[in-house]
This record gives structure tokens, C-alpha cells and sequence, in this order.
């Protein structure tokens, strides 16, 4: 069997044209990226699926979105889709019955997703679909699953670092820790990278991030770490791992310089719309992707400036 | 993330390289375009969907396409599909069918726009397949022959297992041939991965791990701890396959074509001895096994198989047997005694070529595979999701883990008989009715069809039943056996208009090899697993 232990990674030049080609500022696209990713984790919890199941709905939105523009669909459809696609791939396939479902709560002004200080009173008006709304959700995540599978060539296999990082745990002792709280700290650094967009998980293989996890842990816990460079052992250089490392340190930083900077960030859910009203606000033009023609050199002189 | 940096790797400008690099317009990086490859028309046809053989523009290699059929919409992708295509993806051996690509046909713009695009599935093109090849008469196998298809069908089921996969649908009809001589193992549509140890030189397979579905294996290749209802079963039920398959190759049609399960059983304690504590232990625990008493015999192993020699037999006898947690596994079978003996195995590129077969049209589904027996419908059945408890957790790579459910149950209640009709009233006279079995619902969204009847089979097909006889007839006449199963061929018949004349053509048309990618008839549910 192939490969259970790698993934396939986005290449340089994919990167390279997702940056050269986007449609999105870079830290308007990284607020879409980090927003769908969230969304999806809370419809993974509300579909009762396991984190195994929606981390690799994730990583698949990071693969999909490497190969197009945010803009060209409704974040929660492609959202939906992947967890949708991901799931019946699983053990435990959920119907697009559900699916809508969730969608529809999680978009809803009832949405626990998005405190208003006060508890979300349960109203099922906020959320109910009707049948045509249904439907129309229904086609919409279809089509796009059939586009997603096109566009990842039905590369639907994820390798996730957890089960990794709890090898690698054990062949160090737990560093001398408690069990579970050195675990736990490492899959919650696993889990956190997931939503970094740096889309760490498309960049690099599950044994670099199990490793920087681990890494991450152990110095939060002020465990004591191997002398010598112990993760070779692991096949991590040590340039990879510092940078997975800070990468991963640095996730809750830019999560709270993005409530400064969107100041209405996460108080309701990120819609399309909401991202080019925010573009006109700037004085940017946003197409869907497949947008307008538009002057191509200015589109990547502007590009290469707000790097 | 790594930036790219400034300068590009052709060492043009950036803005260059953009144009350069810009995706066309509703463009999907990942799959191939149709249009990558120059049709050469079709391989077959059917409920299935079709099979074209096509060469690549980008390779110029010959390869073969299989539409994925999407028919009901409703819950998207047909997940039996995306699973085969998942598992293929992961596998590679030479004596497995390689998955090479997936290709995109996006419907023109003057069709209807909101048709979906249709995909395929590009594997290279095999010149035969082993049920097609040994239903040709022109074709007889040498012994060195048979030994060469035999050590390249065990090193890919060692393979398979190797990486805890069972294949669950070993039969000739899968495997595929080609003129090199390459023999590939084909159609991991029920495919799932294995939980357990692998097999090991030396040791034997022993007792299963857990529990997966029983309704596996097309009849004919269905082991006997299958039939009575082992569910805790392992590598082994495909190691009788491939038993099956060589006694198939050695006698040129199948060995145990059994007309029902109740039968299958019969035909096997008649090849193999009546089930002793000795020979079969634990047999009469199994929950197929309580109530069964056959006549005890000794099994004609020996003096069916006399010509073929002591080697062959005692091969076998080991692939055979009837003691699950004893028979040989893959890796011992390879080092069997038999392939060190004279004749010794050929190379593949010693063996014979055959012309290829593979005019288009329904006549070449129409005789053998056909006639195989009912679909292995999966379905853990009766249990809930997750009711085999392996797939908690982060156990993500088993993506064929612990699927059960919704439609398990069909076919719980009743006798082997009930799980399937046979067609053995049917022997003399037109047949009656086939019986409906299909599903009311989404199932049939699978992108083919195992071994079952189509859909449009049933109530108002009369003429249809009319236009058999006489090929059914004439294959009596011709002294076929499998009379009993004929009366499936129905399915692929033309319908009414010149169905008679036709129908009687293609029966007498007996250039069976095709390729690469054939379809029975199968209907799998998605929750079958």
C-alpha cells in the first residue's frame, strides 16, 4: 500500500499560483480560510463525527481551495460539501438530509457558532428549512462535491499526524509527563494547525506536524526534552520543525490580531457577500472567480504589494 | 507556509508566469479532460454503464474507460465508487489493475447546462479476461500456463493481504489478461480493508478478528465457511477463490456452480468430503451449520482431477480445504511444491497470445457472465453504524471500516434459497418472471451492478421470454452445461423487434474474451460494508 503514512502536497508552483491568482487580499483570504475551517469543525461536532472525520474534511478544503478562489462558491456550501464527501467516505456516512441541517442551524441568528453574549435562545423558526431550501442546499453541495472530487482527482485519502503523535509520544515515554496531559496539549496543537492559514497541512507531512506537536507540548508543559536532535529520529530536519513550530505558536496571535483588525469578525456567520462588501469598502473589485476580465498586470502588481 | 519566492522556476517574470499559468476557465486541475484521450470505441455496454477502450494523446498507451453511472442524484457520488477508486489509488503491484487517471467529460454547451459532468475511470487495457478466455473454445491452457496465471494471481492476493485488504470478490471473471502475458487482479468494488493479522509464511491464517459482512463472494467462489454464515472470516475466503479459479483454469469451466447457496454447499461436500469435527472444525456451530446434516461422503477431489495430476490435486486440496483457520494462505501457496515440478511455470512472455476480443456490443456480455450467479450484496446486516466498533477513534486510514446498516437486513429472514432465486425450476420451459430484488430507493446509484438483473427486468417483458426459447433451446442442444442459469441471459437481450433472430446469432457467438473492465450486473448498497 502506498502511502498511509504521506499526503500529497501542494507543490511550489500551485502555491505559487494560488498566491500569483487570488481574487482576495491576503488577509481577507486568510479570514475566509480560518472562518470556513471553523465552521466546518462545529458542523463535524453537530454531526456527532468524529475529529478524525472532520480533520480530514479540513484538510480537503485546504486541498480544494488550492486549485480555486473562495470567492467562487458560498463558503458554508463548500464547507458542507467536503464534511458531506468526507463522511460518506467513513464509517459513519451522514445524509444531506442532516447536513442541511446543521447548515442551516449553524447559519441561523440562533447559532451557538457565534456568541452574542447571551445565551441563543432555541428557536426553531430561526432555522427551519423548507423543502425548497432544502433542495436548492442539496444541489448546490452535490455539484460541488462533484467539483472537488474533480479538482483533488479523487485524492480523498487523508493521512492525519494524531495517531502519529501518539506513537511518537509513546516511543518517548510521554517525556516523563502525565499520559493524558501531554496528549492532549499535542492534539490540541494538531487540531489548532488545522485552522492555520498556512494551511500547514497541505505543506507538510503528518510526521513534521506530530513532531512540532509534540514539540510545542512538551516546552507549554516544561518537559524535558531529548539532548540530542531527537527529531531525526522522526525524519523532521530541524528547519522544517522551526517552522512548524512557530507556525503553529503563532495561530493564536493572528487569531486575535483578526478580531482586531475585522472587528465584526465571528459574531456572524462569513458569507460571500459579507467579503465583498468589505472589498468595496477598500475600493477593491472582487469577481467569482471565474471573474471578469479585468488588467491582469495591475491584478498581480497588486498582488505582489500587499505581500 | 513556504512563499514562493519572487522569481519563478522557468526564470520568467511573474507576471509572465500568471498568464502563463492561468487556469482556464472552469477548469479542474486535477482530472484529465476526455478530450486527453482519442476514443476508440466501445468495449461493452450494458446496465452497468460503458467501457470504451481508448488510447491516451499524452502517452499514446491504449487504455480503457469506465463511466461511472450516476443515477440517482440524490446523495451525489456513488460512494461504492469513490471507495473502489480510494483503495485503487492506494495500491500498486503489477498484478493489480492500476487506477491511472480520472477523466472529466464536461457535457457541451449546447446540451442541457445543468447536466452533471460524467467521469470515468482510465485503467490500461487488458486484451481478455480469464472467464472470457477459457469460454473460448480455441483456447487451452497448458499446464506451464495455468502455473504462470496461478504464481501471478497468489503474488497479488499476497500482496493484497500483505496490506490488509480483502478483495471479496475473487473470480475469473476478474481477472484480467493481457497479450504480455500479465495477469491483474480487477474490481475492488467490494473491496474492504482487513483488520488482522497478515498472513505469514508458515503460519495459518487462524480465527478472524472481528465481524464483517457475509454477503460477499459471487456464489460459484464462495467459500464454505461463507455459506454457513461465518461472519468473523479473513484472508482465506479469498485464498478459495483463488482454488476456484485454478480448478477453473485446469477443467475449463467452473468447478462449483451452484445453483442456489443450499447447493453450492452440496456441490462442495460432494468435491471436497461431507464437513467432519476433523476436517472442518467448529462447522456445526456456525450459524449456517445447526441445522445442516448432509450425507456423509468423501469428496471426488481426487478422481475428478486425476488427469490433471497429483501435483495439481494436492494444490488444490490446499486451497480447498475446507477448515478455514488451516487453509494455505498466499504467501505458502507461492512456494507450493506444484510450481517447483515439471512442467515448470512459464515466464509470461512465453505465453501464448490470444486475438483480442473486443467488438462492441451486448453479445460478448451476453453468455458467461451473465449466467454467473447472484450478486454478493453487502451489508452488515442488521446492525447499527459503527456496530463492529472498529472505527472510533483516529483510525482514519481504514476507510472501509465498520460500515453496516440501513439496508443490511434485507435479506436476513429465510433459507439460502431466499436470499437469492435460483433458477433451476426454470430448467424446463420458458422462464418466469425474474424476481424483483432491486431496491425501491437510491441504491441503484451505484455506478454498476453486481451480477443482479437490471431494473427494467420485470412485469411487461414478455416478448422478451418469448424471443429466449429458442437460443435456450439451442443451447441445450449444444450440450452447455449451465442450462439452469441461462434463463439470466434474458437481461442483456434486445428487447422485442428483432430481438429473436439476433438473440440466436449472438448465442452462437462465442468470442467471449473482453476487456478490461466488465461489469456484471451489480447492485451494491452503499451501507453493504
Amino acid at each position: 500500500m502506498s502511502s498511509l503514512l504521506a499526503n500529497p502536497l501542494a507543490t511550489p508552483s500551485q502555491l505559487y499560483r494560488r498566491a500569483s491568482s487570488a481574487t482576495l487580499p491576503r488577509d481577507v483570504d486568510e479570514a475566509v480560510y480560518f472562518a470556513t475551517q471553523c465552521l466546518t469543525q462545529a458542523a463535524g461536532r453537530l454531526l456527532q463525527l468524529p475529529q478524525s472525520v472532520t480533520a480530514q474534511a479540513n484538510v480537503l478544503l485546504a486541498r480544494s481551495w488550492l486549485g480555486e478562489s473562495p470567492m467562487a462558491h458560498e463558503f458554508s456550501d463548500v464547507s458542507a460539501a467536503t464534511i458531506y464527501l468526507v463522511s460518506k467516505l467513513g464509517p459513519l456516512p451522514r445524509s444531506p438530509r442532516d447536513v442541511s441541517n446543521v447548515y442551516a442551524y449553524l447559519s441561523s441568528a440562533n447559532s451557538a457558532l457565534f456568541p452574542s453574549g447571551e445565551l441563543p435562545k432555541d428557536d426553531p423558526r430561526a432555522y427551519y428549512q423548507t423543502e425548497a431550501d432544502y433542495y436548492a442546499f442539496q444541489q448546490r453541495m452535490l455539484g460541488l462535491e462533484a467539483r472537488i472530487l474533480q479538482s483533488l482527482s479523487f485524492d480523498t485519502q487523508v493521512s492525519l499526524p494524531h495517531p502519529l503523535a501518539i506513537t511518537y509520544l509513546q516511543t518517548l515515554d510521554f517525556l516523563s509527563q502525565p499520559r493524558t496531559t501531554v496528549s492532549l496539549r499535542t492534539i490540541q496543537y494538531l487540531n489548532t494547525a488545522l485552522l492555520s492559514p498556512q494551511m500547514l497541512y497541505i505543506t507538510h507531512q503528518p510526521n513534521a506536524l506530530a513532531t512540532a506537536a509534540i514539540y510545542n507540548a512538551a516546552r507549554d508543559l516544561g518537559a524535558k526534552m531529548p539532548e540530542h536532535e531527537w527529531w531525526e529520529v522522526f525524519d523532521v530536519d530541524r528547519e522544517e520543525l522551526g517552522f512548524l513550530v512557530v507556525a503553529m505558536r503563532s495561530v493564536e496571535g493572528w487569531m486575535q490580531k483578526l478580531k482586531e483588525d475585522f472587528p465584526g469578525f465571528g459574531n456572524n456567520m462569513l458569507k460571500r457577500s459579507v467579503v465583498e462588501d468589505e472589498l468595496h469598502r477598500r475600493g477593491l473589485q472582487v469577481g467569482n472567480g471565474d471573474n471578469a476580465p479585468r488588467d491582469e498586470e495591475d491584478e498581480v502588481m497588486r498582488m505582489m504589494d500587499s505581500r | 507556509m513556504d512563499r514562493p519566492s519572487e522569481s519563478t522556476p522557468d526564470g520568467t517574470s511573474p507576471r509572465t508566469f500568471a498568464l502563463n499559468h492561468s487556469r482556464p476557465k472552469s477548469s479542474f486541475q486535477g482530472c484529465s479532460r476526455i478530450a486527453d484521450y482519442e476514443l476508440q470505441g466501445k468495449l461493452g455496454e450494458g446496465t452497468f454503464g460503458e467501457v470504451h477502450r481508448a488510447r491516451s494523446r499524452k502517452t499514446g498507451a491504449l487504455v480503457a474507460l469506465k463511466k461511472i453511472i450516476m443515477h440517482h442524484e440524490k446523495d451525489g457520488f456513488p460512494i461504492t465508487a469513490l471507495r473502489e477508486i480510494k483503495l485503487l489509488k492506494l495500491l500498486s503491484h503489477p498484478n493489480i489493475l492500476r487506477l491511472e487517471d480520472m477523466a472529466v467529460e464536461h457535457p457541451t454547451r449546447q446540451t442541457d447546462k445543468r447536466k452533471k459532468p460524467i467521469m470515468y475511470m482510465v485503467t490500461p487495457y487488458m486484451d481478455h479476461d480469464l472467464s472470457g478466455l477459457l469460454d473460448n473454445p480455441s483456447v487451452h491452457f497448458k499446464e506451464a500456463q495455468i502455473k504462470c496465471y496461478m504464481l501471478q494471481l497468489l503474488q497479488g492476493l499476497r500482496y493484497l493481504h500483505d496490506n490488509h485488504v480483502l478483495h471479496r470478490d475473487m473470480k475469473a471473471a476478474n481477472l484480467l489478461i493481457n497479450n504480455k502475458g500479465i495477469l491483474q487482479i480487477a474490481d475492488f468494488g467490494l473491496a474492504r480493508h482487513y483488520d488482522g493479522p497478515t498472513p505469514r509464511a508458515g503460519h495459518v491464517v487462524g480465527e478472524g478478528r472481528r465481524d464483517y459482512t457475509g454477503l460477499v463472494v459471487t456464489r460459484w467462489y464462495r467459500p464454505p465457511e461463507l455459506l454457513l454464515q461465518l461472519r468473523r472470516y479473513t484472508p482465506a475466503i479469498d485464498v478459495w477463490g483463488v482454488g476456484c479459479v485454478f480448478g477453473e483454469m485446469l477443467f475449463g469451466k467452473p468447478i462449483l456452480a451452484g445453483e442456489s447457496d443450499a447447493h453450492q454447499l452440496e456441490l462442495i461436500w460432494d468435491l471436497m468430503g461431507s464437513p467432519t469435527d476433523e476436517t472442518m472444525p467448529g462447522w456445526k456451530s456456525l450459524p449456517g451449520g445447526e441445522h445442516l446434516s448432509p450425507r456423509s461422503r468423501p469428496g471426488n477431489l481426487q478422481s475428478r482431477f486425476r488427469e490433471y495430476g497429483s501435483g495439481a490435486i494436492a494444490l488444490l486440496k490446499d486451497l480447498l480445504k475446507l477448515d478455514w483457520k488451516t487453509r494455505i494462505n498466499a504467501v505458502d501457496a507461492l512456494q507450493h511444491p506444484y510450481f517447483k515440478k515439471e512442467p515448470l511455470p512459464m515466464e509470461p512472455h512465453q505465453l501464448p497470445t490470444y486475438e483480442e476480443s473486443h467488438e462492441l456490443d451486448r453479445r460478448k456480455f451476453h453468455d458467461r457472465k451473465a449466467a454467473l450467479p447472484p450478486a454478493p450484496k453487502g451489508g452488515t446486516v442488521g446492525l447499527g453504524p459503527d456496530a463492529n466498533g472498529a472505527t472510533a477513534g483516529f483510525n482514519s486510514n481504514d476507510a472501509y471500516g465498520g460500515r453496516s446498516g440501513a439496508n443490511g437486513g434485507r435479506f436476513r429472514g429465510g433459507g439460502p434459497d431466499e436470499r437469492r432465486p435460483a433458477w433451476r425450476d426454470r430448467e424446463r420451459g420458458p422462464p418466469s418472471r425474474p424476481p424483483q430484488d432491486r431496491p425501491p430507493n437510491w441504491e441503484d446509484a451505484d455506478h454498476r451492478d453486481r451480477d443482479r438483473a437490471p431494473r427494467n427486468r420485470g412485469p411487461g417483458r414478455g416478448p422478451d421470454i418469448d424471443t429466449y426459447i429458442p437460443s435456450y433451446r439451442q443451447e441445450e442442444a449444444g450440450g452447455r452445461r449451465r442450462d439452469d442459469d441461462r434463463p439470466r441471459d434474458d437481461r442483456r437481450r434486445p428487447t422485442s423487434k428483432d430481438s429473436g433472430r439476433r438473440y440466436d446469432r449472438e448465442r452462437r457467438t462465442r468470442s467471449r474474451s473482453r476487456s478490461p473492465i466488465h461489469d456484471r450486473n451489480r447492485d451494491r448498497d452503499m451501507y453493504r460494508r
